[in-house]
């Protein structure tokens, strides 16, 4: 059967669709033909695919062949049935009869011959001539029709159907089409049941010895030909799927060694889409195929079904698939294929899938993530054939062109070497070759990266390639040559290419080269090793012998064309990666772009890719990928004159994690900042160090400050700079959290600032904040012309350049400012009244309220009447010990004088212009400060009578005195705090008076008594009056009291009295009563005890050397007694005489009377008018009382002594109760002159209003 | 030959990466575990792919090269293990049990009180015991 091969492909070229037989009984085809052919292909069609479900088909295309056609004549049965697929699917009959008589007799017959195959798929086609209009002839058609199908039709099946040529016969063509469909279904129905049958009978044979799979091929692709045909694509699929499994399955089952296959010219480029790149019978090798070719043809089949389903994509991702498949097994037999012909396949095998699916493929066709997919494999498809075509140009010498990037190191380094059976030898001509290769290699200087970074180069290649080759060659040549080779191999150990090698063993390597590239021992390279060079140019040959394509021939002729094909597979995977998921296989290979771009000078480009492929390494903090690629980036920026770039690429590379980079280059990172920023730059760029400087507080709580102070504010400061770097200037700022609004302020810092590197702690003055909280915000500084910012704070402790990802974004106060609040208070310490017009020690609390006072001025201003005594030293000591000091105070009134041993706590003030500056150990603690003052009093003060009410509200008044405080505080003196204290001074003693007896002799007894007015105790030592005019001391003393009284204590607020005898004296002259005072003043002597925290106390300022020493330190009261000269003579006498004893009563009349009475003879200096009569008047309350009678008038009266008259007014009290009578008063007589009884107002008691009993008699 | 193990954060950031090459050429490993993320984020971002895995911790062969292997393994915190190895003939079983092991290593890495989650892991203790895992890798199957 397999010799049928050659057949079954030409069979399989010349037909590629359904025939359908004709069977032209009444030679009407030409006649028809063109109707039947105009409706093909049929749009729409139902047939059923293996698992005889339906499946509708569209654009089936067929051929109408009449039987007679030498195409369906002449063949062997054993042909029919082995390519039955290509035997008509259906046969029409074609008939007209005009005669009932004829078509029994003829038509029937031979028909039944006809149809009589049982295997054949048959239906009638009537074909009537008869002109619509002939009734005749139509009848008679309908007739001769009719007894067609009812000879023909049966009920399971319509045989027949009727075509009338001259009528419109719409339904004609629906009815053959759907009686064609069913022939062709039942057909292909049949006809896959018959290959099916077929395929399992021979596939259970596949493990036997008799297995031929060219055979079983045969009948398992007529059979997908046959579905192809059929356009039942997913079955022809899936039967070429199958034969791929089946042939994988069986290929290498026997012991049979079959060839690979792949040897033939042109067989490296890959034919895995063109099915037909060779003829099925060249690759057949004893029952079966060489798996090189046919493994290929079997997927360029899958992929044409794949093109005519529309589904590329799936030909892309089962391309990928396939060729790495394909490619293991090329590596199977590496040994019998050219030299790199797998590398060669694989190059060409990517490049035409990608083509082909490319152009097949439109974009939005497909789901999203489909579309994704596609173009991930598309990227894939590129991949690999870069790096197999970066592998072949390194073997021909051009890997000094490769980049060493991470990218070409992943793929090439694990890459193995190719396995041929022998490494290609030189050819015999090749020298020139050779010493242009050398050349090369010598003339290859490894890219210097930027900033001088040194870095080991990554491989390119899995080992060394010189040592590889010469393996390979000395595995079969006898000598020991790998051992020879070993011993030299330290010179060129690490890497394939010398020119990658260090300087020294660079020179070593050209001197080597040089003695061993002389022609002499040129020729018998087989017996030593080869050299570079040589492998280099023996590898292109051996190349060129393989690689029969001219494109591929042509890239890798010459180093600028393999740049040109490089860069073209490098940009094919990355725009397909970038249009797939995998971004960053796409962003990667933008670097490898930007390598050459840079190579070729396009810097801008390179740039951009750079940039790129930074921003993706930065992003997810991949420094070490990030720490190769930046420096690239930055060269670029440098070229370009990307100054802001160039920048922060020089600090990005500084925050980079410092094992990255040595130290040196660290250091040369910043002298390019440096420098860049010292020289003259058009457009200064701020520039982003957040990476780098940062920055917080210091640790520990923030530093707080009270509303309107200046502060200090310490930061520290991380540099990230390797060495010091000195910045002109440096300022932070400062942001509320509590309110966004505020604008942010910068501090300052003064002066040029050097930050080592590491720690520094920069000190800034802080000017007074609003109150709030504030966190630190942005840093900003300057580096020569360079304005620099940080947003980013640092934990304590190291700087994290990780600073993509903060897990603990300090937000840490560094500052609060408290709202405004009282700091500090004066008061003053005294809760009583201070000794008038005597020096006393004013205290005032200065107690500052968690606030320090430190340099703290306090301001002094008096109230009027009220001085400080400046000659003397202000006071200030602790509060506490204030009030310790009490105790002391009683004993000695000195002794704060001399308690200076009170040490640091005590001390004394000088005031200046009205100012002190408190002490800095007062700065927080509660302290009294003792002013001296005096309070300046205008005149004596009065003493009162006695009787008269409470005259000592009035000193109280007179005693305030105010005392204006300032206090200028805080860092600055920017604190002021005012206020304005009360001081209550008073005399010691209030002063009242009261004559308490008047002797018959004249003398009076005058009672004077001392009210203590302060809360000390008293002493009084002495006292006198200074009597006025018209008194004398009764005795002839000095008027004091008699001594041995004295002292006399007078405790707090008590009383003490003093009686002083004292009489009229005679008539003063004129001019004595001028000399002397006008009032009584009475001094007293006295001492005081008391505590100055209290109140009153001595005032200690007096200059005591002054005095004599035993007079002890007293004081002297002085207060003005007002005395007055006792009436003298009364001339008339004025009683109330007795009311009658039953009393009075409202209402009721009463007789009220007074007696006048003239104690002695009328004088003449008294008013002369009147002598004889004296005017009086009535004084009532009116409400009490209703006076009758008149109440004014003139009584006569002798002017003689003992005269008298009664004067009687009538009255009726109004009221009850105890009333004030009317009182009789005398208008013209000076109240000195009159005498009274009673001598003062009296009440009188007034009865209610007798009842009325009139209504109220029982009857 | 196992020849790169790594943890790689939620953030895609690399928290842990070793190589056990002798060459010095621990960058292109750095690349191949980098790339090996747009895979880990494709299955993630496809459910539809991983389907039956979805709430499988282990996603299997990442991608197949050539020349070596990458696999992946992804835990409930996002945190993604990448193994790269150069045997081309691995037992599935083996690479779970190698990621089940270094996953429990990895717990009680980042259960230290002192370390920081996010930040790269620094202990000598992990990298002892990673490269242990490491060196045992398919004993248990073979032996």
């Amino acid at each position: 059967m397999a010799n049928f091969l050659a057949q079954f492909q030409s069979i399989k070229n010349s037909c590629d669709h359904i025939i359908i037989a004709v069977e032209d009984v009444s030679d009407l085809w030409p006649l028809v033909k063109k109707g039947f052919e105009e409706r093909l292909p049929y749009e729409r069609a139902c047939l059923n695919n293996k698992t005889r479900n339906p499946v509708f088909v569209e654009k089936l295309r067929a051929e109408y062949i009449l039987t007679t056609d030498s195409r369906l004549r002449s063949r062997f049965h054993q042909e029919q049935s082995l390519f039955w697929f290509r035997e008509p699917y259906a046969t029409v009959v074609l008939v007209t009869c005009e005669d009932l008589d004829e078509f029994k007799t003829i038509l029937k017959p031979r028909l039944k011959l006809i149809v009589q195959n049982e295997e054949r798929e048959w239906f009638i086609v009537f074909v009537s001539k008869a002109p619509p209009h002939n009734d005749q002839a139509t009848k008679m058609a309908k007739k001769v029709y009719a007894k067609l199908e009812v000879d023909f039709s049966s009920k399971k099946r319509e045989r027949c159907c009727k075509l009338d040529i001259q009528g419109p016969e719409a339904n004609f063509w629906e009815d053959l089409e759907s009686k064609l469909m069913e022939s062709i279904r039942n057909t292909l129905d049949r006809r896959i049941q018959f290959y099916e049958d077929e395929i399992r009978k021979l596939s259970d044979q596949r493990f036997m010895p008799v297995w031929n799979f060219c055979n079983f091929f045969i009948l398992k692709e007529s059979l997908a030909f046959m579905f192809e045909m059929a356009h039942l694509h997913e079955d022809s699929l899936r039967e070429y799927d199958e034969l791929e499994l089946c042939y994988l399955e069986t290929v290498n089952m026997t012991g049979k060694q079959r060839d690979f296959g792949g040897v033939d010219h042109g067989d490296d480029q890959a034919a895995l889409l063109n099915p037909g790149k060779k003829p099925l019978t060249q690759i057949v090798q004893d029952d079966s195929f060489r798996e090189f070719e046919f493994r290929q043809y079997l997927f360029a089949c899958q992929a044409k079904l794949l093109f005519k389903l529309n589904r590329p994509f799936e030909v892309s991702s089962r391309g990928y698939s396939f060729i790495i498949s394909f490619s293991k097994a090329l590596a199977l037999h590496e040994n019998v294929l050219p030299f790199c012909m797998r590398e060669g396949w694989m190059i060409t095998a990517c490049l035409s899938l990608i083509d082909t699916t490319t152009s097949h493929y439109s974009d939005g066709l497909v789901a999203p993530d489909i579309e994704k997919d596609f173009y991930r494999v598309q990227g894939d498809l590129y991949s690999l054939s870069r790096i197999k075509f970066m592998r072949l140009a390194y073997l021909i010498g051009y890997g000094s062109e490769i980049e060493r990037s991470p990218v070409n190191s992943a793929s090439l380094s694990m890459l193995s070497w190719p396995k041929p059976a022998v490494w290609p030898t030189i050819p015999p001509d090749a020298s020139s070759e050779v010493l242009a290769k050398e050349k090369m290699i010598l003339q290859a200087t490894p890219r210097i990266k930027h900033f001088g970074i040194q870095r080991k180069p990554l491989p390119l290649e899995p080992s060394v390639l010189l040592r590889e080759a010469n393996r390979r060659r000395a595995s079969l040549s006898a000598g020991n040559v790998f051992e020879m080779f070993d011993g030299r191999s330290g010179l060129t150990d690490g890497s394939g290419l010398d020119a990658n090698m260090s300087p020294s063993a660079k020179i070593h390597a050209i001197t080597m080269s040089r003695t061993n590239s002389s022609p002499m021992n040129f020729e018998s390279s087989i017996d030593r090793p080869m050299r570079l060079a040589e492998i280099y140019v023996a590898a292109d040959h051996a190349l060129r012998k393989t690689i029969s394509g001219p494109d591929l021939c042509k890239s890798l002729s010459s180093i600028e064309e393999f740049e040109v094909k490089y860069l073209e597979l490098s940009k094919g995977a990355a725009d397909n990666y970038h249009r797939s998921w995998w971004k960053r296989h796409g962003v990667v290979l933008d670097g490898e772009i930007a390598a050459v771009c840079y190579k070729r000078g396009n810097f801008d480009l390179a740039a951009k890719s750079y940039e790129k492929v930074c921003a993706l390494y930065a992003g997810e903090g991949w420094q070490d990928l990030l720490a190769e690629v930046l420096p690239n980036l930055a060269e670029c920026q440098k070229i370009l004159n990307d100054q802001a770039g160039y920048l922060a690429s020089c600090v990005k590379l500084l925050s980079l994690d410092r094992g990255l980079f040595l130290t040196k280059e660290r250091q040369a990172f910043q002298s390019e900042v440096v420098h860049l920023a010292h020289s003259e730059m058009k457009h200064p760029v701020p520039l982003d160090v957040s990476s780098l400087v940062t920055f917080s507080g210091i640790p520990g709580p923030p530093l707080e400050l009270c509303d309107g102070d200046p502060g200090i504010l310490y930061v520290i400061v991380w540099s990230g700079f390797p060495d010091d770097i000195t910045l002109e200037s440096l300022s932070l700022t400062l942001t509320a959290t509590d309110n966004a609004d505020e604008g942010v302020k910068a501090i300052k810092s003064s002066g040029a600032t050097i930050l080592n590197p590491g720690k520094n702690t920069i000190i800034l003055s802080l000017p007074p904040q609003k109150p709030g909280s504030y966190v630190l915000g942005v840093l900003t500084g300057q580096i020569g012309q360079l304005r620099f910012r940080s947003h980013s704070f640092s934990k304590v402790g190291p700087a994290d350049s990780d600073d993509f990802m903060s897990y603990e974004k300090p937000t840490r106060p560094i500052l609060k400012v408290f709202k405004p609040r009282s700091l500090v208070d004066l008061a003053a310490s005294v809760s009583s009244a201070l000794l008038m017009t005597e020096p006393q020690w004013l205290g005032i609390i200065v107690r500052p309220i968690n606030y320090s006072l430190k340099g703290a001025i306090l301001q002094i201003d008096t109230g009027p009447g009220l001085r400080i005594e400046e000659s003397h030293i202000i006071e200030i000591e602790r509060e506490a010990n204030a009030s310790q000091n009490t105790v002391a105070l009683d004993s000695s009134d000195g002794a704060s004088n001399d308690g200076f041993a009170v040490a640091e706590e005590f001390k004394q003030l000088t005031l200046r212009d009205g100012k002190i500056e408190l002490p800095d150990w007062a700065s927080n603690i509660t302290s009294v400060l003792w002013i001296p003052v005096r309070a300046i009093s205008d005149g004596l003060p009065r003493g009162t009578s006695a009787g008269a009410g409470i005259p000592q509200r009035q000193s109280v008044v007179d005693g305030l005195r105010t005392i204006a405080l300032k206090l200028e505080f805080g860092v600055s003196h920017n604190q002021t705090f005012e206020r304005t204290l009360a001081v209550h001074f008073t005399n010691p003693f209030h002063v009242s008076t009261r004559v308490t007896d008047k002797c018959n002799d004249g003398t009076l007894l005058l009672q004077v008594i001392l009210h203590s007015q302060v809360k000390a105790s008293l002493t009084i030592y002495d006292a006198w009056l200074d009597l006025q005019a018209g008194f004398v001391h009764a005795r002839q003393g000095d008027g004091r009291p008699i001594s041995s009284f004295f002292p006399i204590v007078v405790s707090p607020t008590s009383r003490a009295g003093i009686l002083f005898s004292i009489c009229l004296g005679a008539t003063i002259v004129e001019d004595e009563a001028k000399s002397m005072p006008p009032d009584s003043i009475l001094h007293i002597r006295y001492g005081i005890t008391g505590d100055r925290t209290h109140g009153a106390h001595m005032p200690t300022l007096v200059e005591e050397p002054s005095g004599p020493e035993d007079t002890p330190k007293h004081l002297i009261f002085s207060s003005a007694i007002v005395l007055q000269r006792p009436v003298l003579d009364p001339c008339l006498a004025v009683g109330f005489l007795p009311l009658p004893s039953t009393g009075l009563r409202v209402g009721q009349l009463v007789t009220m009377n007074w007696r006048l009475e003239r104690l002695k003879d009328f004088e003449e200096n008294t008013a002369s008018e009147s002598k004889d009569e004296v005017l009086y008047e009535v004084n009532a309350n009116s409400e009490n009382w209703m006076i009758a009678g008149r109440k004014r008038g003139h009584v006569p009266l002798s002017t003689k002594q003992g005269s008298r008259i009664v004067i009687s007014i009538l009255c009726v009290p109004l009221a009850a109760g105890y009333v004030r009578p009317p009182q009789l008063g005398l208008p013209n007589v000076d109240e000195a002159n009159i005498s009274c009884n009673p001598p003062g107002p009296h009440l009188i008691c007034v009865l209610p209003p007798a009842l009325s009993s009139s209504f109220c008699i029982p009857a | 030959m196992i020849v790169c193990v790594a943890v790689v954060g939620h953030q895609n950031n690399p928290l842990y990466i070793q190589s056990f090459t002798e060459a010095d050429d621990a960058l292109k490993l750095h690349h191949i575990v980098h790339c090996s993320l747009d895979v880990v984020d494709e299955r993630v971002n496809n459910p539809k792919k991983s389907g039956p895995m979805l709430n499988e911790t282990f996603l299997g062969l990442l991608y197949p090269t050539e020349n070596y292997k990458v696999y992946g393994y992804l835990t409930n915190t996002k945190v993604k293990f990448i193994l790269v190895t150069t045997d081309l003939d691995v037992r599935d079983a083996d690479v779970r049990n190698f990621f089940g092991r270094f996953h429990a290593a990895y717990v009680d890495a980042v259960s230290n009180p002192f370390h920081v989650p996010g930040k790269k892991i620094t202990s000598r203790t992990f990298a002892e015991r990673v490269s242990n895992i490491v060196k045992s890798f398919g004993l248990s199957s073979a032996g």
